[in-house]
Formats: structure tokens, sequence, C-alpha cells
């Protein structure tokens, strides 16, 4: 039920997001020291999510070799074919081989 | 009326290349609401409820993962703050649409669809809707398909494999392909390090100062830049 009430609320936020200069500020720009600091916004919190979820249940951050070499070749391929379809099987097949190989 | 039926094929067909790289990122969604354990159905509702696959991602991922459901909601609103941009740079075109529109349109308003249409904005403002709603909804419903798909693959898959690890290279590959110029991977880099600082921080909370330190390195450095 929680999950539903979460889902829900960042439903209404996302809508409020796309919708406020639309609907709501029709006539109003975005100052230009916001318009900066929102390019800033998704590398942030993206990055941060990684490290947030190989956090384990003491608080301590469980990043292994495994994960470290998944992460470079995945980043390199990212970097190279702009796509996440090879991103996603470059990182994790670099996952499961060096995760067999150690 | 035929010049209406062509700007709806032109639209879906404009939709499917670029959803391309959506799909292993819907998959990646449903395979994560099966790892989190909430309801299935619940999980799947983000999709037509959120539509957006970063935020939904990262709302199903924290909220499996323990943490605080006040901090997994911030999280996944922060992230879609970005699309407060495409809201100011699509207002004037809207301006000129019914009010219907005004409301519905901001509702299927992603990446892909913003690609799009940022191109057409002095089409005829019939032509212009048309095409939207044409290529919108057809993210849409593909979309609700691909995350309704990742949810049956998922319990499928041998728990060995340990495929949830792919939500961690998915965000990677979403920095790395977003970021344009170096101080936005100043901002990645700090965010993810004062998250790794942080780590003790209970009910990882330690993401969202990461996250807002991040953003600040970011400002910090667009002002050295000059």
């Amino acid at each position: 039920m929680i999950d539903l009430v979460a889902i829900a609320i960042v439903g209404l936020g996302t809508y409020f997001s796309r919708a406020l200069f639309i609907v709501v500020l029709a006539n109003r720009r975005i100052p230009d020291p916001v318009l900066v600091s929102l390019q800033f916004v998704a590398p942030a919190v993206l990055a941060a999510l990684v490290v947030a979820l190989l956090i384990d249940e003491d608080g301590a951050v469980a990043i292994g070799i495994p994960e470290l070499a998944a992460f470079a070749v995945g980043g390199g391929v990212a970097y190279k074919t702009r796509s996440h379809i090879w991103t996603l099987v470059a990182g994790m097949t670099v996952y499961w081989v060096v995760r067999a190989v150690l | 009326m035929s010049e209406a039926v062509s700007i709806r094929r032109r639209g879906f067909i404009d939709a499917l290349p670029l959803f391309v790289p959506a799909f292993p990122f819907g998959l990646v969604i449903g395979l994560a609401v099966v790892e989190s354990g909430m309801n299935k159905l619940v999980g799947w509702s983000s999709a037509p409820l959120i539509f957006g696959g970063a935020a939904q991602l990262t709302l199903i991922s924290l909220l499996g993962s323990g943490a605080a459901v006040a901090a997994a909601i911030t999280a996944a609103l922060v992230v879609n703050a970005r699309h407060v941009m495409y809201s100011a740079a699509l207002a004037p075109t809207f301006q000129r649409q019914p009010r219907w529109f005004r409301w519905l349109g901001p509702y299927v308003l992603i990446d892909q669809l913003f690609a799009l249409v940022s191109v057409r904005v002095d089409d005829d403002p019939d032509v212009f809707r048309t095409y939207y709603l044409t290529a919108g909804f057809t993210f849409w419903a593909l979309w609700l398909i691909t995350v309704a798909t990742g949810l049956f693959v998922g319990p499928i898959v041998p728990v060995e494999w340990n495929l949830g690890f792919a939500v961690p290279i998915m965000f990677i590959g979403l920095i790395v392909i977003g970021i344009g110029r170096w101080p936005q991977t100043i901002a990645a880099i700090v965010g993810a390090g004062i998250t790794y600082v942080a780590a003790g921080l209970p009910s990882r909370t330690g993401l969202l100062v990461g996250a807002l330190v991040g953003v600040m390195a970011g400002t910090i450095a667009e002002r050295f830049k000059k």
C-alpha cells in the first residue's frame, strides 16, 4: 500500500514538473541560475544512486572488483556507442565473467 | 483527412527507433519490481502513473533496498526535475493549443518525445498536436508493454545471475550518455564521492546529501569555466 502511495506521489510530482510552464507559468521564464543548476541534477543524483544501491545493511559500501570492472567497461561502452543495450550487455558480461574467474 | 493520417503515420514511425534504447530499460524496471518484492501490479502501475524510466527505477530500487520512503520519493522526484526544462521550452508552442491538450500533453512529455517535437514547434498547431499525441502515446503503449514483459522475465531468471546488478549498470549508462559537458562530469563524480563518504547515514539519506553537493559542485565548476 505504501508502495502505491509512493508511486502516486512521484507520478503527481513528475506530471507537475512537466506541466509547470505549459499549464501554470506559461508566460514566465526560468531564471538563468536555476537553469544552470538544473542540468547538474540528473548526473549528480544518478551517480549518487549508483553508490547508494551498493550500500549493504550495515551502511558499508560493497563494491568489489567485479562491480568496478563492470562499471568501467559499461561506462566505456556507453561513451563509445551511446547505446543502453550495448552498455547493459557489456557491463553484465564483464560482471559475470570477472565474478566467475575470481 | 488524409493529411491527418499521414501525420499520424509519421509520428508513429518516428517514435519507433527512439524507443529501441528504452526497451532494455523497461525490462530492467520489470526485473527491479520482481527483485524489490513489492506487489507486481503496484510496481507495474509506476509505468502509467509516473511514465518516466529513471524516476521509476530510482523509486523501485530504493524502496526495495530498505531506504526510507520519504528519501526514495525525494530522490525519484529530483531525478525527474529536468522535465521542468522541457516544459519551459515548449510553453510558447502550447499557448496556441486548446486547454485539454495543455493538460494532457505534459503527461507524456518524456526525453524522447521532447527530442522529436522540439524541432516541430513551428508546425501548424493542429499538425503539431496530432504528431505530438501520436508519437507520445506510441511511446506510452510500448512502455507499458515492455515493463510488463520485464515482470514476466524476472522470475524465470536464476537468482545466482544477480540480475539486479543491471540496475546500477543502467544508471552508469544514463550518466555517461546524458553528460554533454565537463561540469556535469564533476557533478556526477562529487555526487558519487559524497554519497560514499555519507554511506553511514540512516535510511540511505546520504544519497540526497551527495546529490545536493554534486549539483552545487557542478554549478561552481560552471562559474570557473567562464
